[in-house]
């Protein structure tokens, strides 16, 4: 899953002479919270934000006076004074995993894709991924999750892919997640099916235990221990 | 009860839309939406007695007007063909076809514009029409989770050209949310959709969240109510009248239309959901309490889904009692 598939390459950006107020338009117009600033050249020196923005416009608390002037320094302050230098960015090489763990660690909103030299290719948002998330999931088409209990050895899921194959079902997803006991895992088969009563009863057949979603969910997921624990 | 009796003629309050050539849309060996289904609910309500105290209608297929009102007509055509060169399924594996299948596809949707004239005209107040294949998953031009046409949505329309209302309500109780209805009119004011369903996370077809409101001109007039597996009695009446009696104050609509699937039972294997007999009853009796107080009980109930066999034969029993006002 290389970025390059999911980032969003028309990269609506400003040049370092733009204003506060020319890029506050520009958020607003084409609805983003993440403005690349590029050179001449278009390579990236650096990124303004929503909140950048936010933080150099006068306080709502200000006398009309104190809001007025500092209104007119916001419309003619450049962003490379309030922008971000400090910048956290990707490669072509980077995949959908290295984005997701890097927006969690630097808690940043976008991440921009620069080649060698710095020239801005595209950018990730966290909206971005979501989307990236919705269609690794499958749950854009219509569909049914299963919720089946497995031993953690080697070829049960191979058993449950088997099943679903000779039961003609396609398969949209395949989530697997820890299970409390350890010796077991949670498998979550998303099936492009309305027709689950059959392949329920085929899977319990094979000994696995299928599991009522909301029990697992509700009263489950907090005792699967976190990577603390373990 | 005779036709001169010493008060006068017999009224039927109810109509029952019934067609023994429901039975040959022919979806192969072990498929859940099978002709049983209909064998065991009408025996169901024969075996109540109830058969004498209804009005009972057979169906004429669909006029095409009438299905271009809802589906692209190249989409009709496609099944027909597909139907008539002995194609297995239809769009999709789950949706299981015979030879007869587009006839009596077009049948289902003519039984339901007939109840709703016997409506219209006064002849009935209310009917029953045990039709399949089922609709509610069809889309403009889709055929989907066992549905072809969409027979509540073109009586729907059909309710809306030719009898010219302007606010019709779909209440769909099927397990399964109606994403098929839901999309034919999520832009439309004028067609209320209102489901209560299994959450989408964890049941077909995926769709049928709460924040799912409308589009455009018909936001607000889609509501959905997704359920957590294992949703009993209690749970489903509550959440019924909580957030659809309110929001049909509001529209008022001028006739009811249920999307019936009786899935929801706890006994019913296709979902997770835990409704009894006494459940199944309640939900109705509101929704049959909401169209009498809001349009002179104006309301043709659709079957949709449910695969339990005994369960469908007491389920249809106690749905008919309370279309008749017991």
């Amino acid at each position: 899953m290389f970025i390059s598939r999911s980032m969003t390459r028309k990269v609506v950006t400003v040049g370092l002479g733009a204003t506060l107020a020319e890029a506050e338009a520009l958020m607003q117009e084409k609805r983003i919270r993440h403005l690349p600033v590029v050179d001449n050249g278009n390579r990236l020196v650096g990124i303004v934000t929503d909140r950048d923005l936010r933080s150099a416009m006068p306080s709502c608390l200000c006398t009309p006076e104190e809001g007025n002037a500092g209104l007119s320094r916001f419309r003619d302050t450049r962003v490379e004074e309030v922008m971000s230098r400090n910048l956290v960015t990707l490669s072509v090489a980077n995949t959908v995993q290295d984005a997701l763990l890097l927006i969690q660690k630097r808690r940043v909103g976008a991440l921009p894709v620069v080649d060698e030299n710095g020239c801005i290719l595209g950018i990730v948002s966290v909206r971005d991924l979501l989307q990236s998330f919705i269609n690794v999931m499958g749950i854009g088409e219509p569909g049914s999750l299963l919720c089946i209990v497995a031993e953690h050895r080697l070829g049960e899921i191979k058993k449950i892919v088997d099943i679903l194959t000779e039961e003609n079902v396609s398969i949209g997803s395949i989530l697997v997640s820890r299970h409390w006991d350890r010796e077991k895992r949670a498998v979550f088969p998303y099936v492009h099916t309305i027709n689950v009563a059959g392949l329920k009863k085929r899977l319990s057949k094979a000994g696995f235990t299928l599991v009522d979603p909301v029990s697992w969910y509700m009263e489950n997921l907090a005792r699967i221990p976190g990577k603390g624990d373990l | 009860m005779g036709w001169f009796s010493p008060k006068g003629p017999a009224r039927n309050h109810t109509a029952l839309l019934y067609d023994r050539r429901f039975l040959l849309h022919d979806t192969g060996w072990s498929h859940p939406e099978c002709a049983q289904r209909l064998g065991a609910l009408y025996g169901g309500i024969k075996n109540a007695g109830l058969l004498d105290r209804l009005l009972i209608r057979t169906a004429r297929p669909a006029g095409m007007k009438w299905l271009e009102a809802v589906h692209d007509r190249s989409y009709i055509q496609k099944f027909k063909q597909a139907c008539k060169s002995g194609e297995p399924y239809f769009g999709h594996s789950d949706n299981a076809m015979g030879k007869e299948t587009f006839e009596v596809a077009k049948l289902a949707v003519g039984a339901v514009l007939k109840a709703t004239d016997l409506v219209m005209r006064g002849r009935v107040r209310n009917a029953f029409c045990a039709v399949r294949p089922p609709g509610h998953h069809a889309g403009r031009s889709s055929a989907l989770g066992f549905c072809f046409f969409n027979n509540v949505a073109v009586a729907a329309r059909y309710l809306q050209k030719k009898w010219k209302l302007s606010r019709i309500a779909i209440v769909d109780i099927d397990v399964h949310h109606g994403n098929g209805t839901q999309a034919l009119f999520e832009e439309d004011p004028t067609v209320f959709y209102y489901s209560i369903h299994e959450h989408p996370s964890f049941a077909f077809p995926g769709t049928g969240r709460e924040f799912e409101e409308g589009k455009g001109l018909g936001v607000g007039a889609t509501k959905n109510a997704p359920m957590p597996p294992g949703s009993s009695d209690a749970e489903y009446e509550y959440r019924i009248r909580r957030d659809l009696i309110p929001v049909m104050n509001d529209f008022l609509p001028e006739f009811v239309l249920v999307s019936t699937g009786f899935d929801a039972h706890a006994n019913d294997e296709m979902a997770d959901m835990a409704l009894t007999d006494a459940g199944y009853a309640a939900v109705f009796r509101v929704i049959h309490a909401m169209a009498h107080r809001l349009c002179h009980g104006r309301m043709v109930s659709v079957l949709e889904g449910g695969y339990c066999l005994p369960c469908l034969a007491r389920l249809a029993a106690d749905h008919v009692r309370i279309l008749l006002d017991e």
